[in-house]
């Protein structure tokens, strides 16, 4: 045992001892034996071909198909990729839609502008929530009910989170019936639901919470002495949050982030449900053409998200390197 | 089913029934669990698989063929998407595919079914002329679009024919019409054309069903009757006439004009339950489904009449042989009556109407079929009580409803061109 480890923990992961050198070398002896690693990492590897790396390539195959009368047809042809970004009119200073991105990129955009929004909120809501259950809560049962208590709306369906958005804000729901009657406005407002109002609220309520949990994580892994030593050479709390928190936190808040930016732009459930449908997503523009069977399509759709999320992925990674801080 | 799944077109009951649905699911599986000795003899026999929507494939339905039949019949409810693709692209899935005429543009000449011998239909004279000449009753308008008269005929070999002939592509199955749902008490007046659609005394209290096929039609039609375009065929309609739909619409709802674009039969009950649209395009059941919550609700019978859409039974051009017979005797048991008065409960019609009523009693025939008031309460598919005594199904009988089909659902040859600028309109 390691006398490190006998340091005193706070928070639900405390201070972490270091590993014991011994402990490391023999675990470096054993990955060079190779033997064990193997097994390890077989079912995982199976899992990941049959049912990631398979269809990926299935999905990048058909996307080169072509999609005849007669069904689709093996083939290589670009045409659905030059369908995907080239609009009529696009680079003719004729035609009115001069530098008019296709209508797929614009929803792709927008799908993106979405999310950077709700990014941004999540992270306006969720860090002070995380910052007060790893600093302000000592005690850690109540840390860990009042996390638990942040995962409540997990228990429902994620459907049902959507709709319950109904009855508050929808013309007779809760806050048009307040409104109503305190006499504010004469008749129901619209704006709360099936509007971008409603629709990046919701976004934000589902979502929060997984940007909670890393950013949480990340805080209650300061060491507290580093704080305490700080503000005994006079550091205001300004400077401490400048200068050792914030930076600490900065993994938390990266995974938080990528969680939240690969979940919404995928997303297409919650646009349907509280915008009304009153917009595309580029989950969406999938599903419409998955419905007319057009899966060559479908799959250039598909591929460009994923395109554009491994692209934003590696923005934020650049922007956090998660490896060097935790 | 998820939240759009493909989602469900013209004739989604499913939605307001899977409680029952399941429940009585469950009590299937009890029952099966109970029964010993029985299923020896059906599980002795190859079963056959057919797909649909879940409108026709209800666990009810395939069990009660099964026993008839003599051989298990696996059902399997898609979306109206996946339906389609793998009608289209799997037909050695399936013995029977429980599709729609809707489809046919692109099933004949992809030749996934076989021809259907009409010899072989022991109740092919009681099918109704709604199928074989396009006019339920005579005098009756044939429709526009992918009327199943202009679906149906085939030769031998499947290509299509120009009148009747010994083979068809599908047998006829269920059918309705559907048009405008309206709540009377925000509307303040009856709606009586398509045109009210787009009245801007509804603004930001209309929804559109989001289904491009289909809500491009109902559009279409609310378009023409405000006498701004005369379209060709509103079930086949031209780039310019797509355009033109297209910019009309996305004008419309940069003034605010939809409150909501709705893809499952779910979300319009609650768009009207919740009073958050006035008017919107809507299915006959989920009207009823309304008025079952306690919100007035009535569905409207435009003047131009309404949109129509009719459920084909096919076989793969795979089955062979044994499957084959079987399949053959699935489709007869779909005429027979017990599932014409199945579908009748949740408001569909069957191609033979003289068979269903043998099967459906006196007072549910005189509300479903003669758009006669309820002389009771009367049951849905399940056995619960759905229509209260004296209630009068909106949209007149049967032949009422049937006399005017404006247009028939369809796929449009410009299908990828028209979901690329609905795309656009929603985008915008």
């Amino acid at each position: 045992m390691s006398k490190v480890s006998e340091l005193h923990h706070t928070g639900l992961i405390g201070s972490q001892p270091e590993p014991d050198e011994a402990a490391v070398q023999a675990k470096i002896r054993h990955t060079e034996e190779g033997f064990a690693t193997v097994w390890l990492i077989t079912p995982a590897t199976i899992w990941l071909v049959l049912f990631l790396v398979v269809p990926l390539v299935s999905i990048v195959i058909f996307s080169f198909w072509e999609n005849t009368p007669q069904g689709l047809s093996p083939a290589f042809s670009l045409e659905f990729y030059g369908e995907y970004f080239y609009t009529k009119g696009f680079f003719d200073p004729e035609a009115d839609r001069f530098l008019l991105p296709s209508v797929f990129i614009r929803t792709l955009g927008s799908t993106l502008y979405f999310t950077l929004v709700t990014m941004l909120l999540c992270l306006i809501v969720g860090y002070p929530i995380a910052y007060f259950l790893a600093m302000q809560v000592q005690a850690f049962k109540w840390q860990l009910a009042l996390f638990l208590l942040c995962m409540v709306p997990f228990w429902t369906s994620y459907l049902i989170r959507a709709v319950a958005w109904l009855p508050m804000l929808g013309r007779r729901g809760l806050i048009n019936q307040a409104l109503l009657g305190m006499g504010i406005v004469d008749k129901p407002v619209s704006f709360l639901f099936y509007s971008e109002f409603g629709y990046t609220m919701a976004l934000v309520q589902i979502y929060v919470v997984l940007s909670i949990g890393p950013i949480f994580f990340s805080l209650a892994k300061i060491d507290k002495d580093i704080i305490e030593a700080a503000t005994d050479m006079g550091a205001t709390p300004f400077q401490i949050f400048r200068e050792i928190i914030g930076p600490m936190s900065l993994p938390g808040v990266a995974i938080g982030m990528i969680f939240i930016f690969v979940m919404i732009t995928g997303e297409f459930a919650t646009a349907v449900v509280v915008y009304g449908g009153k917009t595309s997503t580029a989950g969406t523009v999938i599903l419409n053409y998955y419905g007319i069977a057009n899966y060559p399509f479908a799959a250039v759709n598909a591929l460009m998200l994923m395109l554009a999320m491994v692209i934003g992925i590696i923005v934020i990674l650049r922007i956090v390197d998660i490896r060097k801080e935790l | 089913m998820t939240v759009k799944n493909g989602s469900n077109k013209s004739s989604g009951a499913l939605s307001n029934i899977s409680r029952r649905k399941f429940m009585g699911t469950a009590a299937s599986v009890a029952a099966a669990g109970t029964i010993t000795g029985f299923p020896n003899i059906v599980q002795a026999a190859d079963p056959i698989r057919t797909i649909g929507l879940g409108v026709s494939i209800i666990n009810e339905i395939q069990a009660k063929a099964a026993k008839d039949v003599g051989f298990p019949i696996r059902g399997q409810a898609l979306g109206y998407g996946a339906l389609f693709g793998k009608t289209l692209n799997q037909n050695d899935q399936y013995e029977v595919s429980e599709c729609y005429f809707d489809m046919f543009d692109v099933m004949i000449p992809s030749k996934v079914f076989q021809p259907i011998d009409t010899k072989r239909i022991k109740d092919w004279d009681k099918v109704s002329n709604l199928t074989k000449t396009g006019m339920l009753t005579p005098g009756s308008q044939v429709g526009q679009g992918d009327a199943p008269v202009r679906q149906i005929w085939v030769d031998e070999n499947g290509a299509r024919t120009k009148g009747p002939s010994r083979y068809i592509s599908a047998l006829p199955g269920w059918h309705n019409a559907d048009s405008l749902g309206y709540n009377p008490d925000d509307t303040g007046r009856p709606i009586e054309s398509w045109a009210e659609l787009f009245s801007s005394d509804f603004k930001g209290r209309v929804a559109l069903l989001n289904v491009p096929q289909i809500g491009a039609m109902d559009a279409a039609m609310g378009v023409e009757a405000l006498g701004l375009i005369k379209f060709g065929d509103k079930g086949n309609m031209t780039r310019k006439e797509i355009d033109f739909l297209v910019d009309f619409l996305t004008k419309k709802k940069k003034e605010g004009h939809f409150r909501a674009f709705w893809e499952t039969f779910g979300q319009s009950v609650n768009l009207m339950v919740s009073g958050e649209v006035a008017l919107q395009s809507m299915w006959s059941p989920a009207v009823t489904a309304v008025n079952a919550e306690g919100v007035p609700c009535i569905y409207a019978s435009p003047k131009e009449g309404m949109r129509g859409w009719h459920g084909a039974i096919s076989i793969s051009a795979k089955a062979t042989g044994k499957k084959l017979d079987q399949a053959y005797e699935y489709l007869n048991w779909w005429l027979d009556g017990w599932a014409g008065a199945f579908v009748a409960r949740q408001g569909y019609y069957m191609s033979t109407p003289a068979n269903t009523k043998k099967h459906l009693p006196a007072d549910e025939w005189d509300f479903w079929y003669e758009g006669k008031p309820a002389a009771k309460e009367l049951p849905d598919p399940f056995g619960s009580p759905l229509v209260a005594k004296g209630v009068v199904r909106d949209g007149g009988s049967y032949e009422q409803r049937f006399k005017k089909i404006a247009v028939w659902n369809s796929i449009m040859s410009e299908n990828d061109y028209l979901v690329k600028r609905w795309t656009e309109f929603l985008t915008a």
